[in-house]
């Protein structure tokens, strides 16, 4: 018996491998694992279909039945990194405008930041009614992927 | 005689070309960005020239390192692709000026046919019906939105703003009332100011429900100006095309006869020569509408190959090379579809996505072909259009085609970099796609809070259940090349990894 967590869409599922000599299952589905990234399913309904995967990083990507699943392996007793309060940046980009400044409150649903990524514009848009404490970035800057913008202290 | 062609392009798009090249018997330059060291097109050429710097402009955008290039290689001609600098009329002068074959119309056509208002002027006098709208000539940004607030009240809502010097969908924006259209006009003008180097707009009355149809055009230097039938590009999302078809759902003989005429009367306004698309749109009365020529190959071509048997690019290089073109008679016959994968996540408001192409599994058989530019073991990365691959399928009837689609986008695997594929297998399920009646805001109206997708529990438990057994197993080890590249130079072990199916 294994047992592994993960993440999808913002939901952890717990899974308890059950083990026959060389079958696995889990909710009445069997597996059997080939060299090639791929497993044979042999689905609770008596039909079969075929699953391939791959990790990168802790996520393994399966495809299934012409759709994709990225499942985010949490390791025991990890804690989630939730942001808090920041507002990251969706892809590497530019900055092309700032329209709020410290101290500044804003509403759930303003514009505070305008970026270009893969020559589109990106609108950040205020999640709750807060007041803005830091603008890490202004106009023209560069930004990677997964950097805090500016941080929003909510109003209670 | 041509002999050793240039391409002034990357990716997909010169992957088609370098691939005709040989095919002609030509050998070919490709030029490359030092982030495209690893492109699969540099490969497929006989030699490649890195263009130096970071930014678009000092590489693709860079006509005049791109024309020392082919002279350092002894290239005699220039294609362009699409997009980069095969829409710049000084680019294709430069061409000529420095003794080359320019493989495009006349710099004259380009100018002529990328000035919209210009455009506009000789398809009125063709006789070539136009859409009511104005041309913004300000530059200056608060006389230009005062002329947009007029204009606007001149063609009513909804509206749409367009870069004058435009083109795929950049700079494009749809208003729908009056409130909307200070951010709109700003973002456009912005956007087309980045992509263009030039802000200004057009607004223009915004018909409702009418269908995007193009007809593709071929003339050669011999006198012969053909067109090669439609192609129907109705389904897009924010003015960028993702779902293309020949012929249209709803053409009869006569109208692609009328359309024909119509976009062989623009072409030859122009003396052109070359490859061509002559944009339209068609209302449901039957009426139809120019709305701009596209001066070089399209994205969508391959549906007009699969239909007509004309390869198209093939015939661009013989009429640059001055011989008449290969065609016979016009005959359609079957049905073509293509879709646009991009890497994109449809389930967060499209937002472009990047990563590596750990699997890359395209589907096979039998009326199916796939133009990429792109393999297993790539880095998808920022620094360009984020499309991947173009899916085409081939098929006796439009029914055919459509379920050959759905068959190729569940066989195709893409893993370790998110894309629009599932959201094409759901378009495959949409009435009116099956029915045909797909018109140009259709997306929009299909999913007006944006597009999810919510898996069937069961589907959910086998990814899980596949997901613990790879990792108990240790699947992952299986593939060592895809940890975290970093970039350089491929090592040759990182080449041994790859996977040959």
């Amino acid at each position: 018996m294994m047992e592994h967590e993960f993440r999808y869409n913002g939901e952890t599922y717990d899974v308890v491998l059950e083990r026959t000599p060389r079958i696995w299952t889990y909710a009445q589905h069997c597996a059997h694992p080939r060299e090639d990234g791929r497993l044979r399913i042999y689905l609770e309904n008596g039909t079969k279909a075929w699953a391939h995967v791959a990790k990168v990083g802790d996520v393994w990507w399966v495809h299934h039945c012409g759709r994709i699943y990225t499942l985010e392996r949490l390791e025991a007793g990890a804690s989630s990194n939730e942001q808090h309060g920041g507002l990251v940046a969706p892809m590497p980009g530019v900055v092309l405008e700032v329209l709020v400044s410290a101290g500044q409150s804003v509403e759930a649903g303003q514009t505070l930041m305008v970026l270009e990524a893969m020559k589109m514009e990106h609108r950040i848009v205020a999640s709750d009614n807060g007041t803005v404490t830091v603008v890490h970035f202004s106009a023209g800057d560069r930004v990677e992927q997964g950097a805090t913008l500016l941080d929003v202290e909510d109003t209670e | 005689m041509i002999q050793r062609v240039l391409v002034a392009n990357r990716g997909e798009i010169a992957c088609r070309v370098l691939r005709a090249c040989r095919e002609a018997g030509l050998s070919s330059v490709a030029v490359y960005a030092e982030n495209d060291r690893l492109g699969m097109f540099k490969e497929l050429a006989d030699d490649s020239v890195l263009l130096e710097g970071d930014t678009i402009a000092e590489t693709y955008l860079n006509g005049a390192a791109i024309i020392e290039a082919a002279q350092q290689t002894g290239a005699d001609a220039i294609h362009p692709g699409f997009g980069f600098l095969s829409e710049r009329a000084e680019f294709a002068q430069a061409v000529m000026d420095a003794g080359l074959v320019w493989i495009g119309p006349s710099p004259q056509a380009i100018e002529q046919m990328g000035d919209k208002m210009s455009a506009r002027q000789i398809m009125k006098r063709a006789g070539v019906p136009v859409i009511p709208g104005v041309e913004i000539e300000e530059e200056d940004e608060t006389l230009a939105m005062q002329a947009i607030r007029a204009a606007a009240q001149e063609t009513g809502y909804p509206l749409l703003l367009k870069a004058t010097a435009g083109g795929g969908g950049k700079g494009m924006r749809v208003v729908q009332t009056p409130d909307e259209l200070e951010q709109g006009a700003q973002a456009a003008r912005r956007e087309a100011l980045a992509a263009f180097g030039d802000g200004r707009v057009y607004v223009e009355k915004l018909l409702m429900k009418s269908k995007h149809v193009e007809i593709q055009i071929l003339a050669d230097a011999h006198g012969r100006c053909i067109h090669l039938g439609e192609r129907e590009c109705s389904v897009q999302r924010r003015h960028q095309k993702v779902f293309e078809e020949a012929p249209c759902s709803s053409m009869t003989p006569s109208l692609r006869e009328r359309m024909g005429q119509a976009a062989v009367a623009a072409a030859k306004a122009v003396d052109y020569v070359g490859a061509g698309t002559v944009e339209f749109l068609l209302a449901d009365d039957q009426s139809f509408y120019f709305l701009e020529m596209n001066t070089r190959i399209q994205v969508e071509h391959p549906v007009t190959e699969m239909v007509t048997g004309v390869d198209l690019v093939r015939e661009q290089l013989r009429i640059a090379d001055g011989q008449p073109m290969a065609v016979d008679e016009l005959n359609i016959r079957g049905h073509s579809i293509e879709v646009r994968l991009y890497a994109e996540d449809a389930t967060n408001n499209f937002l472009p996505a990047i990563g590596p192409l750990a699997v890359f599994r395209p589907p096979v058989g039998p009326g199916i072909r796939l133009d990429t530019g792109v393999r297993e073991g790539d880095e998808v990365t920022p620094h360009y259009d984020p499309m991947l691959a173009k899916l085409i399928v081939f098929a006796p009837t439009r029914q055919e085609a459509l379920q050959r689609m759905r068959r190729a986008l569940d066989e195709f695997v893409v893993l370790g970099t998110t894309t629009n594929i599932g959201f094409l297998r759901d378009l495959c399920d949409v009435p009116e796609v099956i029915s045909g009646d797909t018109y140009t805001s259709m997306i929009d109206d299909l999913y007006p809070d944006g597009y999810g997708f919510v898996p069937k529990q069961e589907h959910l438990d086998v990814a899980l259940l596949s997901a613990a057994v790879a990792e108990t197993t240790g699947m992952h080890r299986l593939r060592t090349a895809h940890k975290q590249s970093s970039g350089d130079v491929a090592s040759p072990f990182q080449s041994l990894n790859r996977r040959y199916p």
